[in-house]
């Protein structure tokens, strides 16, 4: 049956393509040709078929869509070869739209101005969550990574020997500056940014992002860094991190000149803290010590008591 | 007909699935009695542009009672979640694609005003020094251009629905940045790199071609363009699925035959729905024309669906 329904199919695209163009009929011809050499085999009878998809022929029954597919996914491949990544272009049009954020906020218009900058469609905006929690998201990385170059090359220069090391405090100081400087083009518009990190949905990974900065500045902090603990370290630079960057948005002297003051003062807190942590886990380690002693030893009355 | 009426209750109070899929093939083999075929017929690709081209026209005028009565009125929501996935910035040129009857294009041209508004809004409150003048001179001059530079073409291949489109502009009061055109999704009369979006609501499943429409559609949307796509899909809960094919197969046609006085048409409709390749197939065949980031959402448990991709 395939094989008889194949020819048939065939003798009808001549028929038609005679009708259309000479050029066409050739090439059915060549084809008819083809297929009778090879004794009318099935899978010839369906390339032959592929091959005049091209002008719409009435007689092909509608459930077979899928034949000129072939041709498409190659257009695609080309597509891409074009252009870098789908992903390196969607962080060129964020990037692209930071320009515009101080006058759109971190909006779907903002991304919108910036696609076009690029000569993208504004459509190209509805790749992101309209919520423009994606955006920050690169800012913040962006950011990040701008951080830990600057702190990789300074600690390349004083391995050189040609800046001076610095102590704990004053390069957590620069380190949290540094990082908050980078805030201030897009000052008036942070706010509405952190409560968009805040959202529930976006907590995982702009937590994440906070910690990452947070252990690259410890990390280059190195050896420096003396008695604290791993987790305490993380905790009481995130939080000295967090407050400055609140106090930063509510400040409103020259140059944040109260910021950096606030800054300071809270890191000489937390390296004082460090001493006191010290203090308390000596004597608390003493009362424990204590308290288990007393326990035993009334255990022990107790269990000499029953005994007798 | 009364032992077929009984055994959905058996079923849902067994739990088994054998009486209910023994329904549904009843239902199927009413569907396709002796008069009303062409949805699960084979017929030409020539034949079957001529009957859907007949279908809308007869619908055309009962097309928007229809589909409320239908839908009780959902498909406004659909439509509504369509343009909120849009959400089209100021300068968006928009192709509706079998959007006769405009709603898709009024939604958009309603959506661009209030975005407009709400930015008109917030730079006022940045300057809030301004003078009364010169707000009010502000204001006056945004109005006129409320639309910015957004525009609509809506395009269908049908007159008949055109033509009610037409009408219901002129009635509700849509002019400005509004335009109609008769043509065939399967070889849009635009240039190439044209558009922002392509919108295609409840019409692919028509088009005889999808394929060709697809690659129609690529071609027309510019770098960076989106393809969306709002079409009834494939439910995937066993037990809503057969409500649902209930409902299409008993409840639709009758409501064809009782509102429009239509019962082939809306038969064609319910059974058109079956026919449409399920959502998977569906974004196969969009990543095939060539798009790209192209992913799908079911609404009400895949009744419909929307699948958005983009030229990169």
């Amino acid at each position: 049956v395939p094989i008889s329904g194949g020819g048939s199919g065939v003798v009808g695209i001549l028929v038609r393509c005679q009708l259309y163009s000479p050029q066409r009929a050739l090439q059915a011809s060549a084809v008819l040709r083809r297929v009778s050499d090879e004794q009318k085999k099935e899978p010839l009878a369906s390339s032959s078929q592929q091959q005049f998809d091209s002008h719409p022929a009435d007689h092909q029954p509608e459930q077979e869509p899928q034949g000129p597919r072939p041709s498409y996914t190659g257009q695609g491949g080309q597509e891409s070869e074009d252009y870098e990544s789908e992903e390196q272009l969607q962080h060129r049009i964020l990037t692209a739209a930071l320009e515009f954020v101080p006058e759109h906020g971190w909006t779907a218009e903002a991304i919108a101005e910036g696609a076009k900058t690029l000569g993208l469609s504004v459509a190209a905006a509805g790749m992101f969550h309209s919520d423009g929690s994606e955006l920050i998201l690169h800012f913040v990385s962006q950011c990040n990574t701008k951080l830990s170059d600057l702190l990789e090359q300074e600690q390349k220069l004083v391995q050189l020997g040609k800046a001076e090391k610095k102590s704990t405090d004053q390069f957590l100081r620069d380190a949290v500056e540094a990082r908050l400087r980078m805030l201030i083009p897009y000052i008036e518009k942070w706010p509405q940014a952190l409560s968009i990190l805040l959202l529930p949905h976006n907590i995982p990974s702009s937590l994440n992002l906070l910690t990452s900065m947070i252990d690259d500045i410890w990390q280059y902090a190195g050896d420096q860094s003396t008695d604290f603990n791993w987790y305490t370290r993380r905790a009481v630079l995130t939080g000295i991190y967090n407050t400055t960057e609140l106090v930063m948005m509510q400040d409103s002297s020259p140059d944040f000149e109260d910021t950096w003051r606030f800054l300071e003062n809270r890191v000489a807190d937390a390296m004082n803290m460090g001493d006191t942590a010290n203090q308390v886990q000596s004597t608390g380690e003493a009362v424990v010590q204590g308290l288990m002693g007393a326990a035993v030893t009334v255990s022990n009355a107790e269990t000499n008591r029953r005994s007798e | 007909m009364a032992a077929a009426g009984l055994c959905p209750c058996r079923a849902l109070l067994t739990g088994r699935g054998g009486a209910l899929r023994a329904l549904c093939g009843s239902v199927r083999g009413l569907a396709a009695g002796p008069e009303t075929h062409f949805g699960f017929q084979t017929v030409t690709e020539a034949e079957r542009r001529e009957k859907i081209y007949q279908v809308f026209e007869s619908v055309a005028k009962k097309y928007d009672v229809m589909n409320d009565s239908m839908t009780l009125g959902i498909h406004r929501v659909w439509k509504d979640i369509l343009m909120h996935k849009m959400n089209p910035s100021p300068g968006t040129l928009l192709l509706d694609v079998a959007g006769g009857t405009g709603d898709i294009a009024f939604r958009f041209i309603n959506y661009v005003r209030s975005a407009r508004e709400r930015q008109l809004q917030r730079k006022l409150k940045n300057h809030q020094n301004l003078s009364w003048q010169e707000i009010s001179e502000s204001y006056q001059e945004d109005k006129f251009k409320l639309l910015g530079d957004s525009q609509v073409v809506v395009c269908d291949i049908n007159k008949e629905m055109l033509k009610v489109g037409k009408q219901k502009a002129q009635h509700l009061g849509y002019s400005e940045g509004l335009s109609w055109v008769l043509g065939n999704a399967e070889e849009l009369p635009f240039d190439d790199d044209k558009f922002d979006v392509y919108t295609i609501a409840f019409g692919i499943r028509n088009v005889t071609r999808i394929d060709l429409a697809l690659e129609e559609a690529y071609r027309v949307l510019k770098p960076g363009g989106r393809f969306l796509c709002l079409e009834f899909s494939h439910v995937s809960n066993p037990l809503l699925s057969r409500l649902y094919d209930l409902y299409s197969f008993q409840v639709i046609p009758v409501l064809g035959e009782v509102i429009a006085g239509d019962w082939k048409s809306y038969q064609y409709l319910v059974e058109s729905i079956r026919r449409f390749p399920p959502q998977e197939e569906l974004k196969a065949m969009i990543e095939d024309a060539g798009f790209l980031k192209v992913d799908y959402q079911n609404l009400n448990s895949g009744i419909v669906a929307i699948h958005s991709g983009f030229k990169l």
